[in-house]
């Protein structure tokens, strides 16, 4: 038997009192009322003789209490089962889990980092287990538990440590809670034999509040796996971050002048003044006027920031931060779309009457779209790539040979051609584009009017239209429209009809292009439809399902997001990353999942070239360090956060045996055998007292 | 002296009435009714029938005094006048004075020695009342608490019992203030019975006896002990506390009864002693003793003086009861 804390046992001592008090007499507490004391004395305490030692088996069950209280004080516990059960050492299996996301660049933090890694897998005992991983977005692992095993012992610290320092940190964002899950599920068994010792998680991190700890929270952790959390630390402490507004659609507002971004100042910063201003690629230098801005720590400010119009900047940056980290984001200034349109006719910008004058109108130029309408002559052929670079071919007249052989070119290579003749023989020129000999067409004049009756809302032209509300076309009244039989056209599909059943909007493809027939004009000569709500709407409908943009290409989106290829990359997509050589993707590759680094990146599919740029993660910016609570509210353990050195042997012996006393908890079986004692002891005490006390005596 | 021994003798033989069953009356009047009227019947058996509490003195015929009062009897065998005096010209008039304190209040036995101290005063009272004298009280303890003048009337008597009934409440024993305010309001001579257990201080207490006795009054003590209080007979040591000031002491009365005893003793000693100076007899009274015998007693020391005063005023030791 030994015991943990024998200075305890001192307390035996107090066996004397018992054995004292036993010695002399009791200290009667019977009070007697006397007349006087007048005449009396106080007699002393009276000792009794060795001899005369009263009640022997009392005396013995009060001192054996105080002996078994004194010995479970001092915490007993038997050494063999110290020894023989527990080794002195348990070897562990530690999963090392480094940080590397996009927060760790901050100088100094991944160090910090690297030097606390180092120091721990140096630590480890020859009969311990160890695995490096690193985490950012995605866990990797860099040195597994096979490879330990693998590798000779003296050797494994420093190939370990030699796994790391080739390791940096990458853009991404934290997800630190898979990680965890990764590491504890790294530690679980992997063969039959169970391993018996310590299974510990050694997470090394500077722990933004950014970091994503979601996924622990619906994880069952391991009860057997500990967690302690090594906090890497900045050279500067502090950051602010600047990160873009995106609109819903997740790209920046497009028909704006202006672009929004947010400043964040974490709560620990010391600065609160900042500059926020457009910048050109390659220098700091502001493009424009910068704009002053406060954050005090630990809030955060929108600004919007005007583009400017004289030069072409590529990215925002903060101004006035001490730590370099994320103060850049990158984006274009929104630009115009630019949309040409060709107008193939005789008519006069400035007539009311003619087609011209409504079509002009009703495609008016936006800060989000430049429309450009050239008007090109119906006798003579259009000047070299007007027609390859429209986005819509519009004639509403016979167009002469060369200018219909011009258009039927453009058309083959796949423009779509808006026809509206206004006379019934303007219909020769249908003829000569589908290269039919002729087309039988009659003016039709109602006696009142005709309407829209029959329409084809699931054709892509009149699709925006399905919605009840806005598929009422009744109010456009048609004056006269040219009868046409439609089964003379080729492969024709009849978008609307005339409620007298003639067609009204015909389709006719032809090669890669197509034609859109309007048996009527829309000027007011034969319809209401200039004047309409619809005829805006339906012009761009038919732009639109012509394939040109109506909104920027430019887009900004994060790191690690996929980024959307063009549609027509037939002959392959190269794409440039920042810093890097560029890539070529093969044919049909829809998206380009390796935009790891924030920057601006160009895209070139055939002769078109579309730039995105890349963000970092704005929850990256959030480098506040979180408090390690918030991993034990998740439900991840957290442990003493500070290593501790391994014990001298002396100090060993005594948590072993500590460590024994915990397990045997013999104290507990004292204790109770005090209490009985006790309870024996007060039987008995009060069975002697009953016995001795006398049939009693004078009192007042 | 000589002539105590007959009523010791037939106090022997005589069957006094126990002190415990005597009070177990609840009634102080017929606690002290059944003493006395046991006392009388007894009396006519007894071979002092007629002496009386009131002696008489003789002086010689002057001329102007009142012949009726001429004793012919004394004439007859001297062939000289006397007179045949009263004492106090007509009645008695006695003051009993109690002691009300506290320590009056201890029992060993049944009952304590403030009930048998009053039991004792009713008795006198009683007695005294019986034979047409006038009874006075002045109980104290630290100071007076009642005073009753000496009055023969009717109802006073049980004012007077009402009186000794009162409990004890005293703190303290003050034994010379009640004498010292008897002395002051009482003029007219008469008998003073002191009836206290006397474990107070009694260093001052011969002055006051002293100014009582120089004022022609005659002082009868009774010290009322309880049988406890003189042999120190209990066994187990405990915590005594005094009555009245409180204070507590552990005693192991086997140890402490070796010096009580002696030192209670010198007390009641020195207490005799300084009573003694002044004339004053202190009978001492366990409260285990008859009340009858008590009153015995105190008729015994009367006729005693009396007889005293006779011989001394009757040369030739003619003059008896």
């Amino acid at each position: 038997m030994n015991f943990l804390a024998p200075l305890f046992l001192a307390g035996a001592a107090a066996i004397a009192l018992p054995i004292f008090f036993h010695l002399i007499r009791r200290t009667t507490r019977d009070r007697l009322f006397f007349s006087s004391l007048r005449f009396l004395k106080p007699s002393p305490p009276r000792m009794n003789r060795r001899s005369r030692l009263e009640n022997l088996f009392l005396l013995l069950l009060r001192c054996t209490a105080l002996a078994l209280l004194a010995a479970g004080f001092a915490r007993p516990f038997l050494r063999r089962d110290a020894t023989n059960e527990t080794p002195p050492n348990p070897n562990r299996r530690i999963a090392v889990l480094v940080d590397t996301s996009a927060s760790m660049r901050r100088p100094g933090v991944w160090d910090d980092a690297r030097a606390k890694a180092a120091a721990l897998i140096r630590r480890a005992q020859p009969q311990d287990e160890c695995a490096v991983l690193t985490f950012d977005r995605t866990s990797t692992p860099r040195f597994s538990f096979e490879e330990w095993a693998r590798t000779p012992a003296g050797e494994r610290s420093a190939t370990a440590i030699g796994r790391l320092d080739d390791v940096q940190p990458g853009w991404s964002a934290t997800h630190l809670g898979d990680a965890l899950i990764t590491a504890a599920e790294s530690l679980q068994d992997q063969g039959d034999t169970p391993f018996t010792g310590r299974k510990e998680i050694v997470l090394i991190t500077d722990l933004q509040e950014g970091s994503r700890l979601d996924r622990v929270q619906g994880y069952d952790w391991p009860k057997d796996v500990a967690l302690r959390v090594e906090i890497a630390r900045p050279a500067i402490a502090g950051n602010a971050g600047l990160q873009i507004i995106n609109d819903p659609h997740g790209t920046v507002a497009s028909t704006s002048t202006v672009v929004r971004v947010r400043v964040t100042n974490a709560s620990d910063s010391r600065k609160e003044q900042f500059t926020v201003a457009w910048a050109r690629s390659g220098s700091d230098a502001p493009v424009g006027t910068p704009q002053e801005i406060y954050v005090p720590p630990g809030q955060s400010r929108t600004v919007s920031l005007p583009a400017p119009t004289n030069a072409a900047p590529d990215r925002i940056v903060l101004l006035g931060d001490d730590e370099p980290f994320d103060n850049t984001v990158h984006v274009f200034p929104p630009e115009p779309v630019q949309l040409p349109i060709v107008f193939v006719g005789n008519d006069t910008l400035d007539d009311s009457k003619e087609p011209l004058f409504f079509l002009r109108r009703a495609l008016p130029t936006t800060p989000g779209l430049a429309i450009r309408l050239s008007v090109a002559s119906p006798s003579a052929p259009a000047a070299a790539g007007i027609l390859e670079a429209a986005a819509l071919i519009v004639s509403t007249g016979t167009l002469e040979a060369p200018a219909a052989d011009a258009v039927q070119s453009a058309i083959h290579a796949g423009k779509t051609f808006l026809f509206a003749p206004r006379r019934a023989e303007d219909f020769t020129t249908l003829a000569r584009l589908l290269g039919l000999p002729s087309i039988a067409a009659e003016e039709k004049k109602p006696a009142t009017y005709a309407m829209l009756g029959d329409l084809d809302f699931r054709h892509p032209l009149l699709a925006a239209f399905a919605d009840p509300r806005f598929s009422d076309f009744t109010r456009i009244h048609f004056w006269k429209y040219r009868r046409i039989d439609p089964q003379v056209l080729p492969n024709a599909r009849i978008i609307a009809r005339f409620d007298t059943g003639d067609p009204a909007w015909i389709e006719i493809p032809l090669k890669k292009g197509r034609i859109l027939v309007l048996t009527s004009g829309w000027q007011p000569e034969d319809s209401q439809l200039a004047l309409s709500t619809k005829f805006v709407p339906l012009l761009f409908s038919m732009i639109e399902s012509a394939g040109a943009p109506l909104r920027p290409s430019t887009a900004v989106q994060l790191v690690d997001a996929p980024v959307v290829l063009p549609e027509n990359s037939r002959g392959g997509v190269v794409v440039r990353a920042p810093g890097a050589e560029p890539i070529t993707l093969p044919a049909g590759t829809t998206r380009f999942t390796d935009a790891r680094t924030p920057g601006v990146y160009e895209i070139t599919a055939g002769t078109t070239t579309q730039k995105v740029a890349v963000n970092l993660d704005p929850s990256e910016s959030l480098t506040a360090p979180r408090n390690p609570d918030d991993l034990e509210r998740v439900g991840a353990p957290v442990a003493d956060p500070v290593a501790k050195p391994t014990p001298s042997p002396v100090r060993a012996a005594q948590l072993a045996a500590a460590e024994a006393e915990g397990r045997q908890k013999l104290w507990r079986w004292f204790l109770i055998a005090t209490l009985a004692v006790l309870l024996i002891e007060t039987a008995v005490a009060g069975w002697s007292l009953r016995k001795r006390t006398p049939a009693g005596e004078a009192t007042a | 002296m000589s002539q105590a021994p007959p009523i010791a003798a037939n106090a022997s033989g005589r069957s006094f009435i126990d002190s415990k069953a005597l009070m177990s009356l609840r009634s102080l009047e017929l606690r002290a009714r059944v003493v006395v009227e046991g006392f009388w019947s007894g009396l006519h058996r007894s071979p002092y029938h007629g002496f009386s509490v009131e002696f008489t003195e003789y002086r010689q015929y002057v001329p102007g005094d009142d012949p009726r009062y001429l004793d012919w009897r004394v004439f007859g065998r001297s062939d000289r006048y006397y007179i045949k005096k009263f004492e106090d010209e007509t009645n008695l008039r006695c003051h009993l004075i109690v002691d009300q304190s506290r320590s009056m209040t201890f029992k060993s036995i049944g009952h304590t020695k403030a009930e048998y101290a009053a039991t004792l005063a009713a008795t006198l009272a009683y007695f005294l009342h019986r034979q047409g004298d006038a009874t006075g009280l002045l109980a104290f303890d630290d100071r007076v608490r009642d005073y009753l003048p000496a009055k023969h009337r009717a109802g006073h008597l049980r004012q007077l019992l009402l009186a000794l009934e009162r409990p004890a409440s005293g703190q303290a024993t003050d034994l010379i203030s009640p004498l010292r305010h008897l002395a002051e309001i009482v003029h007219k001579r008469g008998l003073m019975v002191f009836i206290s257990d006397f474990l107070a201080p009694i260093e001052a207490l011969d002055r006051s006896l002293a100014a009582l006795v120089a004022g022609g009054h005659e002082v009868v003590a009774f010290q009322i002990l309880d049988p406890a209080e003189v042999d120190f007979g209990f066994e187990r040591e405990s915590l005594f506390e005094d009555l009245e000031s409180g204070q507590t002491l552990f005693i192991d009365p086997k140890v402490a009864r070796r010096d009580y005893v002696p030192r209670f003793e010198a007390h009641t000693a020195e207490l005799r002693r300084r009573c003694q100076t002044h004339g004053v007899p202190v009978h001492r009274l366990l409260t285990s003793e008859p009340l009858d015998f008590a009153l015995l007693t105190f008729l015994q020391e009367r006729a005693r003086r009396g007889r005293q005063v006779r011989h001394r005023t009757a040369p030739g030791g003619n003059v008896s009861a």
